[in-house]
């Protein structure tokens, strides 16, 4: 007899392991509160959707139905799925892709069908003088001759997170598979063995990013960074960059449209009618002119500009294993590493509210999220800064960093007036220009600057930094009594982007600003 | 023999999942399986597959996780709605439980009324066929499977006499883009007939994948940026879906020089293949009605195994095929869409689908064949000549093996 008592619990560990990965609830997408409206559906739908408003209001006028979208990063929403969460909140679901979601039996389950509503492959966009620079002809460049430009040109290039983003996942899946030489489905063997191309590969990447929205604007506030690895929709409607869709293969995202086991059957029924409206050829013609995606019914040619030659299509990784592995190589060997100050608000006022112990709990939350290799350095102020603890995760022994981090939260007190500015000029002194490791700076703050330098004078010592040292952001969290304007004002002036703790939970918002370290 | 199924209160308290492992001391050692729980859809509430224990004299395993379904029920509803408008008219209402395929003919507003004139309501409920064996029946008038192996399955574990109603089938074909079929053609893989069929030499195409063949290597490929890569048939998940699983039917058939596996040994021989055929795809869609969609947008692999069914049923409703070709393996397996029939309503109402003329035809619009009837399906897709074979020429069926080999070929496959 066979063992399917092997096959049972690999099953079960492998839901166990969803749990453990990497995947966060956003900080800023709650679920709708709301019970269902006849023909109104709610809607959880990957965050690149939110381009497709005057498609939806030309639907809702065709059919009467109205689609009420819950913005979520794709990888979130699986993992929201997984954990039963979209039950009786959601009616549908419309991410990029499902691939991610079938390798999660429990988020798998929850769909009952799927229609493909538009398509865009993933591409890189790049100066079209750095096409000129390289002599590349757009129709036959390899992903080997994007390797070979980091390598050889010292081509940089800006991609989202591939543990938050879809379009940075199949990046990665896309790069992996074509580098290792892979002729099907990526295994674990192939990208072991495609490792130190890989390696290079990733050391042109100048920009990571939690969002497509942020890292477009990164990559103009920069100017020096060559190209945006994204999906075509995104990277087409730039002017500015020639778009390539590799000789060797991309993973194409298809928009499906899918309805859920956990809702009632009318509901279902509008989303079976929804997906027909979508399909139909005017609806086709206006989301391909609109979003500059690829229509998914033969009649109707994709917008002027899109290439139509084929590309092959490269299998998603067939399992959960590989999928991990993949993310758990990037992050850990692959990618370059990070290098982050935490600064600290730990001012008497922090002992208000048990400000004090959330702040602790959502520090040693983030300890099972830090990668191998990251440096990071613990910055908490009051009337001054209190001291300066640099931590790195070490890949031969990572706990030992680890436990220091954990141990050094526990110390924290909470004493002082707030020197927001002072302590910010000290933590860009303590990174200074490095341009192996993504640096930034994230500021903790429960109240307004009180002590030490002010805004004005900040303003002043960061237009005197050096070139590289203006390219470290600083990730500002609202907190307590903090103030928006000001804040929003940092994370401007450094390129940052603000997280808002004050709506949403302050482990939320240390988490989402993983994506952009 | 233990009770095979638990008492019906566990429909309301599915466990969570990963439901904590119960095992039973017992010669021979416990067997586990999964359990798919049908999904009610007049409830519209969804339930968890379930883990649960089966006792040790039972040898089918089913160490798979099953797709339930819950597209029907939509027939239900605009039964309802009608009945609502017309209550003059007083039918009787019959539960089935059905593979997902046939949702949209149960659904189809024609059939229901079709169904209605006949003084019948049929509630569906959608399963994985492969499913269906480990639900209890218990309220049912009929399970429709869509192959005849767990209809056999159930049959006997229900003790219903045979002959079971067959109504209609389908062979399963290989969707392919022009560019591909015609660099298959040139390379001795398969042969091309009018505009848009072909048959697919499976002899050939099996010793290609088995020699890890790649576009690149195929003659005439250069030409087509696309085909790179290896060579291969993306299939549905056949631990899940009815087509992945008849798939491997017929590909083990043809590498065992024409036997049909019938046990631990049979698999073992053509186990090495199979996996290769399933794994170099990575990621399997679960349904067969997706994987077809997805093709039709132009988005993923160029050779995609559907139901001949599906493609009938795009072209009858009018819709641009693009550059499809449709290529019929040389040796395929069917989907014989077969009815359980649990009460006699059940058996009365599967051999209505059989004989009623209204019904056949309704029958062949979803692209269904009706079962000795060729003249019918010849008559409805007269137009569609250039993509559908209608005589099947020289499309030899493979058997298919008995459901618990057939499930252990599939589990060896994916693993």
């Amino acid at each position: 007899m066979r063992h399917p008592r092997l096959a049972a619990t690999a099953a079960a560990l492998a839901v166990v392991a969803v749990m453990t990965a990497g995947c966060t609830p956003s900080a800023e997408g709650p679920g709708p509160a709301e019970g269902p409206v006849p023909g109104t559906l709610r809607v959880l739908a990957s965050s690149e959707l939110s381009d497709m408003k005057d498609v939806l209001e030309r639907v809702r006028e065709d059919t009467g139905i109205t689609v009420r979208p819950t913005y979520m990063g794709t990888l979130d929403a699986v993992d929201l799925l997984a954990k039963g969460g979209a039950k009786d909140a959601y009616d549908a679901l419309w991410l990029s892709s499902n691939d991610y979601l079938r390798l999660e039996p429990a988020a798998a389950r929850q769909v009952v069908s799927e229609t493909p509503v538009m398509s865009s492959p993933l591409a890189i966009g790049v100066r079209t003088a750095t096409v000129r620079r390289l002599g590349w002809r757009p129709a036959d460049v390899t992903w080997t001759d994007v390797e070979e430009a980091v390598r050889d040109d010292g081509l940089t290039y800006g991609m989202t997170d591939p543990s938050r983003s879809h379009s940075g996942f199949s990046t990665l899946v896309s790069v992996a598979s074509a580098l290792s030489g892979a002729q099907s489905a990526l295994t674990d063997a192939d990208v072991r063995r495609a490792a130190p191309e890989l390696r290079r590969f990733f050391g042109g990447q100048q920009l990571t990013s939690g969002s497509s929205g942020w890292l477009a604007a990164a990559y103009d506030r920069r100017g020096d960074v060559d190209a945006l690895l994204n999906y075509e929709s995104v990277l087409a409607s730039r002017k500015d960059l020639t778009v390539i869709r590799p000789r060797d293969g991309v993973l194409t995202a298809d928009y499906p449209l899918s309805s859920l086991a956990s809702s009632g059957r009318e509901a279902r029924e509008d989303v079976r009618r929804l997906a027909g409206a979508l399909r139909a050829p005017a609806v086709q013609k206006l989301i391909t002119d609109r979003t500059l995606r690829r229509p998914v019914v033969p009649s109707v040619p994709p917008a002027a500009g899109l290439d139509t030659a084929r590309r092959r299509e490269l299998p998603f990784p067939g399992s959960r294993s590989v999928a991990d592995g993949l993310l758990d190589s990037y992050e850990n060997e692959l990618r370059r590493p990070s290098r982050t100050v935490y600064v600290l608000d730990t001012s008497g006022s922090m002992r208000e509210d048990g400000r004090l112990d959330r702040l602790k709990k959502a520090l040693t939350g983030l300890t099972g999220d830090f990668r191998e290799r990251e440096e990071v350095t613990l910055m908490p102020f009051g009337s001054a800064v209190k001291s300066v603890r640099t931590h790195v995760v070490r890949p031969e022994d990572p706990r030992t960093g680890l436990d220091a981090i954990r141990r050094d939260t526990r110390a924290l007190t909470a004493e002082g007036d707030t020197a927001i500015y002072t302590s910010l000029r000290k933590a860009y002194a303590h990174l200074g220009a490095d341009r192996d490791t993504f640096t930034s700076i994230v500021l903790m703050t429960d109240g307004e600057n009180t002590r030490g330098a002010g805004p004005a004078e900040f303003d002043r010592f960061h237009a005197r930094l050096s070139g590289a040292e203006r390219r470290i952001p600083v990730f500002p969290i609202l907190f307590g009594d903090s103030d928006r304007d000001e804040l929003a004002h940092l994370a401007e002036l450094t390129g940052g982007r603000l997280f808002d703790a004050q709506k949403g939970s302050l482990d939320g918002a240390f988490r989402e600003i993983r994506g952009y370290q | 023999m233990p009770a095979l199924f638990p008492r019906a209160g566990r429909w309301g308290l599915a466990a969570q999942f990963p439901a904590p492992l119960k095992s039973q001391a017992v010669a021979g050692g416990p067997v586990w399986y999964w359990d798919g729980v049908v999904t009610r859809c007049s409830s519209g509430v969804g339930r968890n597959v379930e883990f649960r224990e089966h006792a040790p004299g039972v040898r089918r395993i089913i160490a798979i996780v099953l797709a339930v379904f819950l597209i029907g029920g939509v027939a239900a509803a605009v039964v309802a709605g009608r009945e609502e408008q017309d209550s003059s008219t007083a039918t009787k209402t019959v539960r089935a439980v059905i593979g997902s395929e046939k949702a949209e003919f149960f659904a189809d507003p024609d059939v229901v009324e079709a169904l209605a004139a006949r003084g019948y309501t049929v509630e569906t409920e959608t399963s994985g066929s492969w499913a269906m064996e480990g639900l209890d029946l218990k309220g049912y008038d009929f399970a429709f499977p869509s192959s005849q192996a767990p209809a056999g399955e159930l049959a006997a574990k229900y003790g219903v006499r045979q002959p079971l109603p067959r109504p209609f089938y389908s062979p399963l074909v290989v969707v392919a883009h022009r560019s591909a079929a015609e660099v298959l053609a040139g390379n001795g893989l398969a042969s091309l007939g009018g505009k848009g069929n072909g048959t697919l030499k499976m002899g050939a195409y099996l010793k290609a994948a088995g020699d890890d063949r790649t576009w690149q290597q195929l003659k005439g490929a250069q030409k087509h940026g696309e085909l790179s890569g290896t060579l291969f048939i993306s299939t549905t998940d056949p631990t899940s879906s009815n087509s992945g699983a008849l798939y491997l039917a017929a590909a083990s058939y043809v590498a065992d020089g024409g036997r049909v596996a019938d046990g631990a040994a049979a698999v073992g021989r053509t186990a090495p293949l199979m996996r290769k055929l399933i794994s170099v795809q990575g990621s399997q869609q679960t349904s067969t009605d997706a994987a077809f969609r997805d093709f039709v947008s132009g988005v993923g692999n160029p050779l995609v195994l559907v139901y001949e069914s599906q493609v009938a049923s795009l072209l009858g409703r009018g819709q641009d095929a693009g550059d499809l070709v449709v290529l019929y393996p040389d040796t395929t397996a069917n989907s014989d869409h077969t009815v359980v029939p649990l009460t006699d309503e059940g058996r009365a109402l599967g051999e209505l689908l059989g004989t009623d003329e209204e019904l056949r035809k309704l029958a062949v619009r979803h692209g269904f064949r009706p079962q000795g009837v060729a003249t019918e399906f010849a008559a409805a897709t007269a137009a569609h000549t250039a993509y559908l074979d209608q005589k099947l020429t020289g499309v030899r069926q493979a058997p298919v093996p008995a459901s618990g080999v057939l499930h252990d070929m599939a589990r060896r496959a994916r693993t």
